[in-house]
């Protein structure tokens, strides 16, 4: 066989099979992240299916009603894996630990998104530029910190302060927001020279004095109001009057900690997204006389919500996941109560804790993988809501922005 | 050309390389007792496993012990599994267990004894509670009452009128652990914890726990007593009040007192390893038992330590 066409030089030809052996690559490594999360789903299912069908099925009631509990009045839901002979089975009751698991992401979503949304947003429109190239690196630098430190200081120190100076931190809570805006309220009505020393771009850094101070006045205050409102003790009275009890290891902690973990990812996220916005738009709304505030709240928000809402979302996928700041820092109790005062017990910890001695291919054994599946799906729906959301949120906008 | 030359050289060297190869391998066997030494199992028994595993090491350099310590319950899963021959636990291996040994492996693992502890109730060191009765106690920890108390105890003010109302913190170990299981069956006759048992995964954290939060309680063993906390005297089955001291371990008073164990995967009619030997020979030794006390253990008694010399003593040696 004869070929009309000039032979391709060997240069062409090298290049040719260079591009051909890169987008196999590129494909193969496409399909393989494809396969290999499917074939984590699957391989979930396979070691869950045993527990449901066949000879060592389980009473699936078990898995999510309340159990008679040995020693308890009324039916509960209870984990405990380990038999106790014959007048106490083992109870796998699910239903604690993903109450717990949910309840840890949701604390540290409510300390998380109000402080990481805020620092987004005043980075990205306020900040001047200086002190944005500094910020955002040290942030990054704080989601590089491991799990197991965060939960070892929450746990280890953070916990037993918190539960000596429990007053005072709730009191924080109040007066840290308020000194806040009591600040830049006092700067409005500075005169001018003195305000113009105080740009808001720099809020971040002539603040903190003033919050330390605050700060600092709450806790002196703390065992005085503590003794003149609820007579001076402060546990005492929660129990007896809203019957709240206080474990020093509890789902506040755990959102603190939690939170500290994952509010660098979404505010990375939001940040990005709020800088994404053309500046256009929100000088064409200042050009027609809206304020600061409204540009904001109507024209910049808006346009960024896709960005915003999925950097909370991925926020949320995290803290659903995170296992190492959960188990040192909650206690690890599988109770079921929404009191931030009390501690949790969640899927991954469980799994963490009890997997080392779970009998291969035994009943514990196949309900922990069970555990793991449900974890799988629940930051799977987590993340399929987050992008449905943002593709809808960013079609309604665009579409918006066509017919103006 | 100079490939060739290369080649001739290698051809030339080869029987003097031999020859320095064989030389090693005739040098080493000086000291027989050489190889990997790896263990799985126990917390509590992690502090001696590697005490014993350095003095070891400085009798045969060639050894070195891996230990993995995450709870007595690991211990038998991977001896049945084959991933370790020695395991550690702070409890005996439970029929269950065996079982799953036996019908992997065709025989029983070897259990070997290796030093006495006790599980103690500690307090943070400002409570001012003395002791606890055996009822009292498992109506603290369990919710199930199996040892006859008539209600639960849940305020520290139920156990005197000075101490204050505030809820009793329970702390104690994950449910892979010796101590949590041996606790369980020993103090509470057997029913279950609360649900409010904080648990931690070392008995370390327990009592760091516990040294941080005055309302609180929890177990751990001898070795574990931080300055943090205090240890409560319990009530023995005549009522007396006994203190966890080692003396009352020594002579059995003291209630929750337990033997600490090492379980060996030795088929029958078959030799140790050296390594496995000599960490054997050296745990039941003067020496291996002083490690044990000065760790805050109890040692066994010298009837028990050379009833399993003698058993050591009795296997076919390796060859």
């Amino acid at each position: 066989m004869i070929d009309s066409r000039p032979p391709p030089s060997l240069h062409l030809r090298r290049r040719r099979l260079r591009d051909r052996l890169a987008t196999l690559l590129i494909t193969a490594g496409g399909i393989g992240v494809l396969v290999s999360v499917l074939a984590i789903g699957v391989f979930l299912a396979l070691e869950v299916i045993p527990l449901f069908l066949g000879a060592d099925a389980i009473d699936t009631d078990a898995l999510w009603r309340p159990q008679p509990v040995e020693g308890a009045a009324e039916p509960r839901h209870r984990w405990r894996p380990e038999s106790l002979g014959e007048a106490s089975p083992a109870h796998y009751g699910m239903l604690p630990l993903a109450w717990g698991t949910l309840k840890a992401a949701l604390w540290a979503l409510l300390f998380a998104v109000p402080l990481a949304l805020g620092a987004a947003v005043h980075s990205a429109l306020y900040m001047p530029r200086r002190l944005r190239a500094r910020l955002k690196p040290t942030l990054e630098l704080m989601e590089a910190m491991p799990g197991v430190v965060v939960g070892f200081i929450a746990g280890l120190l953070l916990a037993p302060w918190v539960e000596l100076h429990l007053t005072a931190t709730l009191l924080l809570v109040v007066t840290l927001p308020l000194g806040v805006v009591l600040a830049v309220g006092v700067r409005g009505l500075l005169p001018s020279p003195l305000g113009r020393r105080l740009p808001l771009g720099w809020a971040g850094v002539w603040l903190m004095p003033w919050l330390l101070m605050v700060g600092a006045i709450t806790l002196w205050l703390a065992p005085w109001l503590e003794a003149a409102l609820v007579g001076g003790d402060l546990r005492g009275w929660l129990a007896a009057t809203l019957g709240l009890d206080y474990a020093a290891r509890n789902a506040m902690i755990v959102g603190v900690a939690m939170g500290f973990a994952v509010i660098p990812g979404i505010y990375a996220l939001a940040e990005d997204a709020l800088n994404g916005v053309p500046d256009s738009l929100a000088e064409g709304a200042q050009a027609l006389g809206a304020t600061r505030w409204q540009t904001l709240w109507r024209v910049v928000l808006p346009a960024a919500s896709p960005g915003i809402l999925s950097a909370v979302m991925i926020g949320a996928g995290r803290a659903v996941g995170e296992t190492m700041i959960v188990l040192m820092a909650s206690g690890n109790t599988a109770l079921m109560t929404l009191s931030p005062l009390e501690g949790l017990r969640s899927l991954s910890a469980t799994i963490a804790i009890e997997l080392p001695e779970a009998a291969v291919g035994g009943t514990h054994y196949r309900l922990l993988f069970l555990a793991a599946l449900v974890l799988f799906l629940f930051t799977f729906l987590v993340n399929t809501l987050a992008e449905v959301m943002r593709t809808r949120l960013r079609r309604r906008y665009q579409r918006r922005e066509g017919g103006a | 050309m100079a490939r060739v030359d290369e080649r001739r050289w290698l051809r030339w060297m080869s029987p003097l390389l031999g020859v320095l190869l064989l030389l090693l391998t005739v040098r080493v066997p000086a000291d027989d007792v050489i190889g990997p030494l790896s263990a799985v199992g126990s917390d509590t028994l992690a502090g001696p496993m590697l005490r014993w595993g350095e003095r070891l090491a400085e009798r045969h350099p060639g050894v070195r012990l891996q230990l993995q310590a995450s709870g007595s319950a690991s211990a038998p899963a991977a001896l049945t599994a084959g991933t370790a021959r020695l395991g550690a636990m702070s409890r005996p291996m439970n029929d269950h267990e065996r079982e799953a040994f036996i019908a992997r492996h065709g025989y029983s693992p070897v259990e070997l004894k290796v030093a006495r502890d006790a599980l103690v109730v500690i307090v943070h060191r400002h409570n001012p509670l003395e002791s606890l009765g055996r009822r009292e106690l498992d109506a603290i920890f369990s919710e199930s009452r199996r040892c006859g108390a008539d209600q639960g105890i849940e305020r520290w003010s139920q156990l005197g009128g000075m101490l204050p109302a505030d809820r009793i913190v329970l702390h104690g170990r994950n449910v892979a652990s010796g101590t949590h299981d041996l606790f369980r069956r020993r103090a509470l006759c057997g029913g279950g914890f609360r649900v409010r048992l904080n648990e931690h995964p070392g008995s370390a954290a327990v009592a760091a726990a516990v040294a941080a939060e005055p309302s609180s309680i929890g177990f751990v063993g001898l070795n574990h007593l931080t300055a943090g906390v205090r240890a409560l005297q319990l009530h023995d089955a005549q009522g007396r009040v006994v203190s966890p001291t080692p003396r009352a371990v020594r002579r059995g008073d003291y209630p929750l007192w337990r033997y600490l164990y090492l379980y060996v995967n030795l088929p029958p009619g078959s030799a140790l390893t050296g390594p496995e030997h000599a960490f054997l020979e050296l745990v039941l030794s003067p020496q291996g038992q002083a490690v044990v006390e000065e760790l805050g253990f109890v040692t066994l008694t010298e009837e028990r330590l050379m009833q399993q010399r003698d058993w050591l003593a009795s296997l076919p040696m390796a060859e």
